[in-house]
């Protein structure tokens, strides 16, 4: 028997790489996290960090010229990379659901809102009648006005706030126990952005789902995630509890990126983090982000930094945590925003 | 993956690394250029796609050759285009070399010819007659199907060849053809370099002025645009008369609209950035704005929408010369020698055969080089998330 | 969607009242007047002065021939082709076969095109796109009348499986329809090739978007999404190569018609422009512009039905 704390999916050493025109793009190198029941991961990182191929491995629909190189994808003991169509045909949507970062492009435009919703139960056997009222049992679930009505509206009568909620109850319609979310809130005004996160609280408390939720945006990740994982060029570089990655940060990549978060009380300027993600084609020895860090070492250029272990949850890729490198320390600014964040979290406990 | 707790002694190839290696060393920020972009970059990146797409090559050499040939041929074939010649009518293609392997050897089957007069030096000059294919009665009288060299039995002389054969007046095709796709290309380039001008100007006014200026123009444009294309140019052309000049012009009168409403949507897309705002900030006259700020970032698409419409304005030629409304005889183009070719198709195929080629040659090498030009200078098209 | 309709309505019979001015002012501004031309008969050329109200001011003959061939079917009168007689008694004889000819290359070229054209979307990269592409490229490139003098050679006379003119007189309808099997097939041979290559853009983008994942995610097998969302997504903006088509399929009509001698407009068309046959060329070009701007107006109102972000959200 499972118990309330087993792990229901555990990724191990992923590698995946893209045969392309131009080379041989390796977009995921060697990345390792789980998933337990209940919980909500983050898996945070800039645009080609990799993250959304991630994503596109745990549901079996990578591009055609994408290659698993290495590496499992455990759920309920099966490994997923070695899954056939079918089994993933099985998994997808009953098991896995997903939530797309664009509702707009994500819907189907010229299909009844309702029927993209009862396709899904269709398909695991209700009636047309009892598929009507499920779907409109989950539009109202989701939090949108007038739910007969909407059954029968297409998704360019909505807001984009109210197709997310669409897209999310698609991805509920298939019952799963695993919900990915893609950038659910990028799409969206900040506003909706709140509401959303809410609704996919609230969905996960009720239905005891396990979340994997996939930002580029840290701040959107704090009031969501259990644990986070912080991924730059393929890698994870920085793995944590919430707590550990928000207010004990070691790498400095996850530095930056905690700076760059908007804050309503920061007075400074945002600091956006100089320079562009490296060309994955051949990504840079040692530590991919030495080049635009200010806290390059020169090893740092040379030598992959290790995986090191500050306690049972937090662990980060970064020589900084090698005895023999000089004691640099985050800017001053963020310490002082850290210390902020702790205030405002005891607020709430 | 190898996890070191940091609380515990690391193990020797970590904790031996030399201590030099651990100092400060920050980069410079080398970073720069990767966010830069700059058009002659862009285009120095089309052209290096443009090159890997094989078939856009081998198009852009066929189509150069072409045009080599256009230019050359009609002077060294020792005929003029328009020179006749009673007595060698319809003269089958004869090519020095390829004639001693039977093909192009100017033979040709003359069908139901009086048997007797195979003997008669008038009818049958000496050696014209080369076999006898078919022999058979017609109205109680022998005939005979023969095959004769053509060129002996017109009396052509000995060394005289036309390659590609002669039409009903005798004009050696070949000289024909490649005169009539030289007014075949001009007619296209010109046009096409027309409507780019007119509509560059056009969409350009409509785009920079916005608001009314650019209502009006929109919606003249659009309801010009209505109007069905063959009825508008063949209208025009009863208006102007045949002749390559009114071909131009009637072309000319809808061909401009799809070439403005890029430039306007270019303009649209531009005028709102900053370096044209800061542009217009300072002082810089409309006029510079357009022509350096704005116009150099439409030019890719510009040259590829004239290159897709090339092989259209092509076609529009030969459309006419078909329907009794292309160049004016004598001048050859190519689609005057399709319908004339077309005419004694069943008797004379080789007169259809010659400018077909041509054209369908010419169409589809435009029509390859134009669309790996799009792809070239359009990478979106392409791109895969990577 | 009433509203739509109505626009399309309205944008149609605007561009037909301009072909007609179009044509009034080319009649009375073409170089060489029939109304004193020599050959012209004078019984005749005082019916077209009459006709065209000659003595008035031009906006008043202008009038005339706009109310002339809008409230009385009054196209004027054949001056060469068949003297003195009506130009529309001349043209009703030759609409059907012209328009059985378009509505078989139509009909014959969709569904074909978007055969091709899913086939090679569906095996993309593989050897039956790379064909299936080979052949859009070249079917886009030659012309149709270019295709109509190789069959008409090759499956008339050098293999006579068909016969090489268009049968009018033929026994009964398959003779007849046997005739012009090469025609339609010249005429349709563009046409598929358009709405092959338009399919395969638009289906391979279709078939990597975001609802196409989502689709999958959902639990749809890539057979069940492929149909039920990609196909149908990539109908939809079809039509945008169908009305261009439409066009073209009538436009080639011109030259095929004369080069298999059916009987239709396109021979009759290019007849009397030879013969200068103002009155009937003009009357021949309001005609094809009004049936190509009908079946226009049929597509984008099919298409304002099938299309729900036209047909409710009343975009025109």
């Amino acid at each position: 028997m499972m118990t309330e704390n087993s792990t229901i999916l555990s990724v191990n050493d992923l590698r995946i790489s893209f045969r392309t025109v131009n080379g041989v793009v390796q977009a995921v190198r060697g990345v390792s996290f789980d998933l337990k029941r209940g919980e909500t991961v983050a898996i945070v990182g800039e645009s080609g960090s990799g993250k959304s191929v991630t994503m596109k491995a745990l549901m079996g629909i990578l591009p055609p010229n994408a290659v698993i190189e290495e590496g499992s994808i455990l759920y309920n003991d099966m490994d997923l990379t070695k899954a056939d169509e079918k089994v993933m045909h099985e998994i997808r949507g009953k098991r896995i659901g997903l939530i797309f970062q664009d509702p707009l492009s994500a819907l189907n435009p010229i299909m009844r809102v309702g029927k993209q919703i009862t396709e899904v139960l269709r398909k695991r056997g209700l009636s047309s009648a009892e598929a009507k009222e499920r779907a409109i049992e989950l539009i109202r679930a989701v939090g949108i006005p007038d739910p007969e009505r909407s059954y029968s509206a297409y998704p360019f009568q909505f807001s984009g706030g109210m197709r997310q909620r669409v897209v999310i109850a698609i991805a509920l319609a298939g019952d799963p126990e695993i919900l990915i979310c893609d950038e659910p809130t990028t799409a969206l005004d900040v506003t909706v952005q709140a509401k959303i996160l809410d609704l996919i609280n609230q969905i996960k408390e009720e239905r005891g789902l396990s979340v994997i939720f996939i930002t580029h945006d840290l701040g959107v990740v704090a009031n969501m995630a259990d644990r986070v994982n912080v991924m730059y060029a393929g890698r994870i570089v920085e793995a944590g509890t919430a707590e550990e990655i928000f207010f004990e940060p070691v790498h400095p990549y996850t530095w930056a990126l905690l700076e760059s978060m908007p804050d309503l009380q920061t007075s400074g300027r945002l600091q956006a983090i100089p320079g562009a993600p490296p060309n994955m084609i051949a990504p840079p020895p040692g530590d991919a982000f030495a080049p635009r860090s200010s806290y390059a070492l020169k090893i740092d250029y040379e030598q992959e930094p290790p995986m090191f272990a500050l306690s049972d949850t937090h662990i980060a890729a970064t020589w900084l945590l090698h005895p023999k490198a000089p004691k640099l320390e985050m800017p001053a600014s963020l310490k002082e925003r850290i210390a902020r964040m702790r205030k405002e979290a005891e607020k709430y406990v | 993956m190898k996890i070191y707790d940091i609380h515990q002694p690391l193990p020797e190839e970590l904790s031996q690394l030399p201590d030099e290696k651990f100092q400060v060393q920050v980069r410079e920020h080398g970073f720069d250029e990767i966010g830069k972009s700059n058009s002659a970059g862009f285009y120095r990146d089309a052209l290096r796609r443009l090159k890997q797409n094989k078939a856009s090559v081998i198009s852009f050499w066929i189509i150069l050759t072409i045009i080599l040939l256009a230019i050359i041929v009609p002077n060294v074939t020792g005929y003029t285009y328009t020179q006749q010649n009673v007595s060698g009518k319809n003269l089958p293609p004869k090519i020095p070399g390829l004639e001693r392997i039977g093909i192009a050897d100017g033979t040709m089957v003359l069908t139901n010819r009086k048997k007797d007069s195979l003997s008669n030096p008038k009818r049958f000059p000496e050696g014209s007659v080369l076999a006898v294919v078919k022999e058979y009665k017609a109205n109680k009288v022998d005939v005979v199907d023969v095959k004769v060299d053509y060129y002996k039995y017109c009396k052509i002389d000995e060394g005289e060849y036309h390659w590609f054969g002669t039409d009903y007046l005798g004009r050696d095709i070949l000289t024909r053809l490649f005169m009539g796709a030289r007014v075949s290309l001009l007619i296209a380039f010109i046009s096409v370099i027309t409507n780019v001008v007119i509509g560059v100007i056009y969409g350009s006014v409509a785009g920079y002025y916005g608001g009314k200026v650019d209502m009006f123009l929109t919606h003249f444009a659009e309801v010009l645009d209505g109007l069905p294309y063959i009825v508008v140019t063949i209208l025009f052309m009863l208006l102007f008369g045949s002749g390559m000049f009114s071909i131009i012009l009637a072309l000319t009168v809808t061909g401009w609209i799809g070439t403005a409403r890029l430039t306007r949507a270019q303009f649209y897309r531009f005028k709102g950035r900053e370096y044209v705002l800061a542009a217009r900030t300072l002082g810089v006259p409309d006029r510079k704005l357009i022509f350096r700020h704005i116009l150099p970032n439409s030019i890719g698409p510009l040259i590829t929408r004239a290159m897709i419409a090339i092989p259209g304005a092509i076609f529009s030629e030969s459309f006419l010369a078909y329907i009794g409304l292309g160049i004016k005889p004598p001048e050859p183009s190519i689609g005057t020698l399709l319908s004339v070719g077309q005419s004694v198709l069943l008797q004379y195929p080789y007169q259809t055969l010659f400018p077909a080629v041509l054209i369908s040659v010419l169409m589809v090498a435009f029509n390859l080089f134009s669309n790996g030009l799009r792809d070239a200078m359009d990478p979106t098209l392409r791109g895969e998330e990577g | 969607m009433f509203k739509y309709i109505l626009g399309r309505i309205g944008a149609m019979l605007l561009t037909l009242f301009l072909v007609m001015t179009l044509s009034f002012w080319i009649i009375r501004l073409m170089p060489m007047s029939i109304f004193e031309n020599p050959e012209v008969s004078p019984e005749i050329q005082k019916k077209l002065e009459d006709r065209m109200h000659l003595h008035e001011p031009m906006a008043v003959q202008y009038f005339y021939f706009i109310e002339g061939i809008a409230v009385r079917g009054d196209f004027g009168t054949s001056v060469k082709i068949r003297p003195g007689l009506d130009v529309f008694e001349i043209l009703s004889t030759r609409i059907p076969a012209t328009v059985v000819l378009n509505a078989f290359s139509l009909i014959l070229s969709i569904p074909l095109g978007i055969l091709f054209g899913s086939w090679a979307a569906l095996k993309r990269n593989k050897w039956a796109d790379n064909i299936i592409s080979f052949w859009i490229v070249i079917c886009i490139s030659v012309p149709s009348f270019v295709f109509a003098s190789l069959l008409q050679y090759f499956l008339t006379f050098v293999w006579p499986l068909f016969p090489t003119l268009y049968n009018a007189q033929a026994s009964n309808f398959g003779a007849q329809l046997y005739s012009m099997i090469l025609p339609i097939i010249a005429l349709s041979l563009n046409p598929i090739a358009s709405i092959a290559r338009y399919l395969r853009g638009e289906l391979i983008e279709t078939l990597s978007s975001d609802f196409m994942l989502l689709a999958r995610t959902k639990g749809l097998t890539q057979g069940e999404a492929t149909m039920k969302h990609a196909f149908r997504n990539s109908l939809v903006p079809i039509a945008n190569t169908i009305i261009p088509m439409i066009t073209g399929i009538m436009g080639g009509s011109l030259v095929i018609e004369k080069m298999f001698a059916v009987n239709g407009m396109g021979g009759l068309l290019i007849d009397s422009i030879l013969a200068g046959d103002h009155f009937l060329t003009v009357a021949l070009l309001i005609f094809y512009s009004a049936i190509s701007l009908f079946t226009i107006l049929v597509v984008d109102i099919s298409y304002g039905i099938i299309d729900p972000r036209i047909r409710v959200g009343g975009r025109a």
